[in-house]
């Protein structure tokens, strides 16, 4: 019996450890985009710049394998089983926005696009409005679990940040479009802008239903 | 021992099967219904609580029973029980929240009726103010624990998945609990009319010993987790809709109502230890699981804004305050009748 007692209280503490690595992994990826972005800015497809790709794969790649023990977990062992859809339509979530910075910065590898130096602080300050939003996004998520009162504080930052980019965003796409450069050139840019953009949108769009899985979550 | 006894006793045993099968679904029909706990899991732990509960604490209410009427020939206790369930049975079929209690309390009114016994108009007041008190005490003690739960949920700042792991362990104790709960409060509906008429002697075995009263309260227990096991599971399954939507933390907490209502009315060594502080004391009535349960829910209904509150459900339970023990007496009086006067049985003395 004391064995048993012992064998659920670990399994429950290893789950709980996966959950909140997993939002370590969306940190991670955060912080290495917005490096990685810098230096693509400075010294297009380095060495150093495939380094930091590699590592964002990596982390999604992480990121990939505790997502499938985690969701395997809650199923196998029946847990949470009212809120067990939420959690793991969260974990999904959260999970895309990991990919979405894998993808962008592959994108970057493979299109090179050449940013004219007068859009470099713009660029850097858009990815780290997003990179803010994924992060503000995994610690409102990271407290649905713990501490669901504070959720809304977070989902605020997230809200805000977000607009903010989206003005960052809209503001370079129009002196791109006002500049002399060629159609396609302004027509690349342009797209890779709003890739970069769209991760702090699809963090907002996981913040309003972490709101609703908040609500539920409340006695 | 004389067969026919067990012949009589079959009545009984019936209305404890239906008791099983109808009142489990409150102890652990949440627990399973939320999908927290499997049945045979939660069945098999009720069924052993249960049990322990009827043959160890169900003496107090069975004394109740007898002070309102003390059923002295076995076929008037047959037709008692008998009476009782199939009005209890009657009223399920309508969709009525019914109570075995209230069925019972009818059907022993029938026979003091039936055969000129006075009534004691003191202790069926006594009886009939629980039925009223139950729900009402069961809803209080459940707003109490949902903003007390509330509280602690906020402060803990528990994990998801660790809270999950506690609830489970909470539902399970609560199931224990309301098990032992139902059999210390509803075995004197079951087998309390039959205590006077019981060919049962104690029996030792080394240092443990169980009386007489015991024996038939064991025999009664076994009836409820016949029930519980055999159509228990139907029954959540029925009322299945009402119960998903309850979250694992409101389901321990209306059980955890009702168990602790239950207790109150059936705990002896409560009620001495009330005594002896001159505190006031609730008295030793059977109780309806299915109003305590209601109760509760209704109680964090209110606590949570009155949202989703099916006041309907009240004035069917208050319906069923008057119809459940009118019927049950009618029912009583005339197969009392007819069981004298068609089959030549001795029905009291």
């Amino acid at each position: 019996m004391f064995q048993l007692k012992i064998s659920l209280f670990s399994q429950t503490k290893a789950l709980e450890n996966k959950i909140d690595l997993f939002h370590d992994k969306i940190i991670d990826v955060a912080m290495t985009f917005k490096k990685a972005i810098a230096v693509f800015l400075k010294e297009q497809r380095s060495l150093e710049y495939r380094k930091l790709c590699k590592q964002i794969k990596n982390i999604e790649h992480d990121a990939d394998g505790l997502r499938r023990d985690i969701e395997n977990k809650l199923y196998s062992q029946n847990l949470i089983p009212d809120l067990r859809a939420d959690v793991l339509e969260l974990v999904e979530n959260l999970d895309s926005i990991i990919n979405r910075f894998d993808e962008v910065a592959y994108k970057f590898y493979i299109e090179r696009p050449e940013f004219p130096a007068e859009y470099h602080s713009r660029m850097k300050e858009l990815c780290e409005q997003v990179s803010d939003c994924a992060e503000n996004m995994a610690i409102a998520s990271r407290a649905f679990f713990r501490d669901f009162s504070t959720v809304r504080d977070y989902s605020q930052k997230v809200y805000f940040i977000e607009a903010e980019s989206d003005l960052t965003s809209g503001k370079m796409k129009e002196s791109i479009f006002d500049s002399d450069m060629p159609l396609a050139n302004k027509l690349q840019l342009s797209g890779i802008i709003s890739e970069v953009a769209d991760i702090a949108d699809i963090a907002e769009d996981c913040i309003d239903e972490l709101l609703i899985f908040t609500i539920k979550r409340d006695v | 021992m004389d067969l026919s006894y067990f012949i009589f006793l079959s009545s009984g045993l019936f209305l404890g099967w239906s008791l099983g099968a109808n009142d489990a679904a409150n102890v652990f029909g949440t627990a399973v219904g939320t999908k927290m706990l499997k049945f045979r899991t939660a069945a098999t732990i009720a069924s052993l609580f249960i049990i322990i509960g009827a043959v160890f604490g169900g003496a107090g209410t069975s004394r109740t029973l007898v002070e309102l009427g003390s059923v002295n020939e076995l076929a008037g206790a047959f037709m008692v029980a008998l009476s009782a369930a199939l009005a209890v049975y009657w009223m399920v079929s309508n969709g009525t929240p019914v109570s075995t209690t209230q069925a019972i309390v009818g059907s022993i009114v029938g026979w003091n009726t039936y055969s000129h016994h006075i009534t004691d108009s003191a202790i069926l007041v006594k009886i009939v103010s629980t039925w009223v008190i139950c729900p009402i005490l069961s809803g209080i003690l459940a707003v109490c624990l949902y903003f007390l739960i509330k509280k602690i949920m906020k402060h803990s700042k528990t994990h998801i998945i660790r809270q999950d792991l506690y609830v489970r362990i909470g539902l399970t104790a609560a199931c224990a609990f309301g098990a032992y709960a139902l059999g210390a409060n509803n075995i004197a509906n079951v087998m309390g009319v039959f205590v006077d008429a019981s060919p049962f002697h104690e029996v030792t075995l080394g240092k443990f010993s169980l009386s007489g009263t015991q024996i038939l309260f064991f025999i009664g227990g076994l009836a409820i987790s016949s029930g519980v096991f055999t159509y228990s599971q139907k029954i959540i399954k029925t009322i299945g809709n009402d119960v998903m939507s309850m979250s694992p933390v409101i389901a321990w907490i209306v059980v955890i109502s009702q168990s602790l209502v239950l207790f109150l009315f059936a705990s002896q060594s409560l009620q001495s230890f009330l005594h002896s502080h001159g505190l006031p004391s609730l008295p030793l009535v059977p109780v309806s699981s299915s109003q305590a349960v209601i109760g509760a829910v209704i109680g964090i209904g209110i606590a949570k804004g009155g949202r989703g509150i099916r006041w309907s459900l009240l004035g069917k339970v208050a319906l069923g305050w008057i119809t459940t023990p009118v019927i049950s007496a009618l029912f009583c009086f005339i197969f009392l009748f007819v069981l004298e006067n068609v089959f030549n049985l001795v029905v009291y003395h």
